[in-house]
């Protein structure tokens, strides 16, 4: 199936007066129509980032220095803000972590949704409402009518976000980027939101690019997986082969650290040594080498390998362990 | 250590309600109970951890255990001494033996001050060390909690977010605590550095003996620190037990809307049946019957007068369940 969102050798840098500050590099990745395609990682691992740029919604000193992200085969970095803001909302559609900051505080949720339906759609005010009505009654709200005259601070996280989803929901994009979406909800609330979310994705076909650090919600909601660390892709695989198999260390230790609610309490929680290095934009190679339990002085220049159809993995000792099996 | 059976901590029928705006009012004040009738006993060198989702009142529980609210009704006993009704004078010579960590590491230590000066302070004022024996002390400390002795010269915010928590823990330390309160001490946290973090209290229990009092909301975590669990819901304790026996039988249906809701690192967890809870928690001045009665799937009549009261699970007297409606029947 041809993609429908790929981005290709991706590296953002931040620039501060001339220093220039890598956050990632040669992020590669693509999205099928329909699919859910998780992008997981820890705090400051590039995924947010990654996220950001697709929109070309990185802040002033935000640039993408290299690499291309084509949308149905256009180049949306080479877009005009005008171009792109035909796809912003109506194509590509993002919600966000925050989920107060996301709407503003001054206006009705009608008064919001029906703003976004006016202005992408074209609709008559009456239309945008009753499409507005339509559609906060498909995210689950029972009481839509009333929901549209309160603002945003009188309602619920989980309720604000469902708001959210509407609203992205507005005109059918094809493409729905979810920053951390369940992040600030209480776990009974997130797995209605992931739910509901799922449940969208099986309606209207769309594709959902999830950005999460809970594995938790991975194992709930992906089809394919995308590990970041230190603003690089380590793995890449169905959501059943990263769980069951992980082959990247990274990965592996990842896994482990999550203490699990049917873990047996008498077993040490294996963590990871040390933390994320400072420095890492300036690292060659194998930016987890300092941590990783096999590192060793190979891992100077990381490589991608394919270890099973669809699973990619960025390691140097996993390629040298190939290639020592296949000379023997 | 003490024995097993005189409790360190002994909380009796706590409960604390603060006035809130009645919605669609401007002058009526209605009463948000955050706790209720809260009780538990803590002993020497356990773990009781609660778990609860936001507004559950067990940050609330927290605060009143330290004395930093003071409750509407109910006693908190530590050791033989009754603290709730202390004033803060006669409270301050008890409070080196009870210590708190919170969530927010950057804003609980004072950014204008050096580690050693954080560290050194409180010693002092508690007269735990004299002057001179304070450095050595400050390095022991830091060398416990796993940061290098060198690095006792720095500002708080040239630390990251985990090597932050372990000063807050070494500062809880330096007063040789019986008990310490650790309020979300790893939410904030990355995964990896959860488990560093995690593994570290559990080490340093082992070592002194020191009880934990852990409040948190990630299942996982609570569950892997813990001996014993009390599972919170709007103001009350509805479960608590062994942490083994209330995660693998849980007695309220509650606390299996909560475990199910949890999302496992297992692929094909994703289609396990589960309770799946609709709505959220509401707002409603209920003092009678359950508190989960309408959002729950087994909710019927006599939910409305019974349920607040917590009762032994056939089989396990130690493991306390406030939902009486037949849990043997529905083999929950």
């Amino acid at each position: 199936m041809k993609p429908l969102l790929e981005v290709k050798n991706l590296e953002v840098s931040f620039f501060q007066g001339k220093r220039q500050t890598r956050c990632t590099d040669r992020v590669s990745f693509d999205v099928k129509p329909g699919e859910i395609l998780c992008l997981v990682g820890e705090s400051g691992c590039g995924k947010s980032i990654t996220a950001l740029s697709i929109l070309g919604l990185l802040s002033r000193a935000g640039r993408v220095t290299k690499g291309e992200i084509l949308y149905q085969g256009r180049d949306l970095l080479k877009l005009r803000e005008k171009e792109l803001d035909a796809i912003r909302g109506r194509e590509i559609a993002m919600i966000f972590q925050d989920i107060m900051y996301s709407l503003n505080p001054v206006f009705t949720i009608g008064n919001q949704m029906t703003e976004v339906i006016r202005r992408h759609l074209h609709y008559k005010q009456k239309d945008a409402e009753a499409l507005s009505v339509e559609l906060l009654q498909k995210t689950g709200i029972t009481q839509p009518e009333t929901v549209m005259r309160k603002f945003p601070h009188q309602l619920s996280g989980g309720m604000r976000q469902r708001v959210m989803i509407a609203m992205a929901l507005a005109c059918k994009p094809k493409l729905l980027i979810a920053d951390e979406p369940t992040t600030a909800l209480d776990v009974t609330i997130q797995l209605q939101i992931m739910q509901l979310l799922k449940q969208l994705r099986d309606e209207t076909g769309m594709a959902i690019l999830l950005i999460t650090h809970d594995i938790g919600v991975v194992a709930e909601m992906a089809d394919r997986v995308v590990v970041m660390y230190a603003g690089q892709c380590v793995e890449k695989a169905e959501a059943r082969q990263l769980l069951e198999s992980p082959a990247h260390p990274y990965t592996q230790a990842l896994l482990k650290a999550v203490p699990g609610i049917h873990d047996d309490r008498s077993q040490r929680l294996a963590s990871i040594p040390g933390t994320v290095p400072e420095e890492y934009q300036s690292m060659t190679g194998c930016r987890f080498a300092p941590r990783c339990p096999h590192g060793n002085v190979c891992c100077r220049n990381a490589q991608r390998v394919e270890i099973e159809p669809g699973h990619e993995v960025e390691c140097c000792a996993i390629l040298m362990r190939r290639q020592t099996n296949d000379a023997e | 250590m003490q024995s097993k059976h005189t409790p360190i901590l002994t909380v009796r029928q706590l409960s604390k309600s603060y006035p809130e705006p009645e919605k669609n009012s401007l002058f009526r004040r209605g009463m948000n109970h955050a706790v209720q009738n809260v009780s538990f006993d803590l002993y020497s060198g356990e773990t009781l951890g609660i778990v609860g989702e936001s507004g559950c009142g067990k940050s609330t529980v927290a605060r009143l255990v330290m004395g930093l609210e003071t409750p509407d009704a109910g006693s908190v006993v530590f050791h033989d001494t009754r603290i709730d009704q202390l004033p803060e004078r006669s409270l301050r010579p008890l409070r080196p033996r009870f210590q708190m960590v919170f969530q927010d590491s950057g804003s609980s230590l004072n950014s204008r001050k050096r580690v050693v000066d954080i560290l050194r302070e409180p010693m002092l004022y508690h007269r735990i060390v004299t002057k001179d024996k304070a450095e050595a002390r400050i390095d022991e400390l830091l060398d416990m909690v796993g940061l290098s002795p060198s690095t006792k010269q720095r500002y708080p915010h040239e630390f990251s977010g985990g090597q932050r928590q372990r000063i807050c823990i070494a500062k809880a330390l330096s007063l040789d605590p019986e008990l310490i309160i650790l309020d979300e001490p790893v939410s904030a946290l990355d995964v990896s550095v959860q488990a560093q973090i995690l593994n570290l209290l559990r080490d340093l229990q082992e070592k002194l003996g020191v009880a934990y009092l852990f409040i948190g909301h990630g299942l996982g975590a609570v569950h892997y620190i813990s001996h014993r669990i009390a599972v919170m819901y709007r103001g009350r304790i509805v479960e608590m037990g062994d942490s083994e026996e209330v995660f693998r039988h849980p007695a309220h249906p509650y606390t299996r809307a909560l475990l199910d809701a949890a999302p496992l690192a297992d692929y094909d967890a994703r289609e396990r049946e589960r309770i799946v809870l609709r709505g959220e928690i509401g707002h409603t001045d209920w003092t009678e019957g359950c508190a989960f009665r309408s959002r729950c799937p087994y909710a019927s009549e006599e939910c409305t007068c019974i349920g607040s009261a917590m009762t032994s699970v056939p089989g396990a007297p130690e493991h306390l369940s406030a939902c009486m409606a037949g849990t043997q029947e529905r083999g929950v």
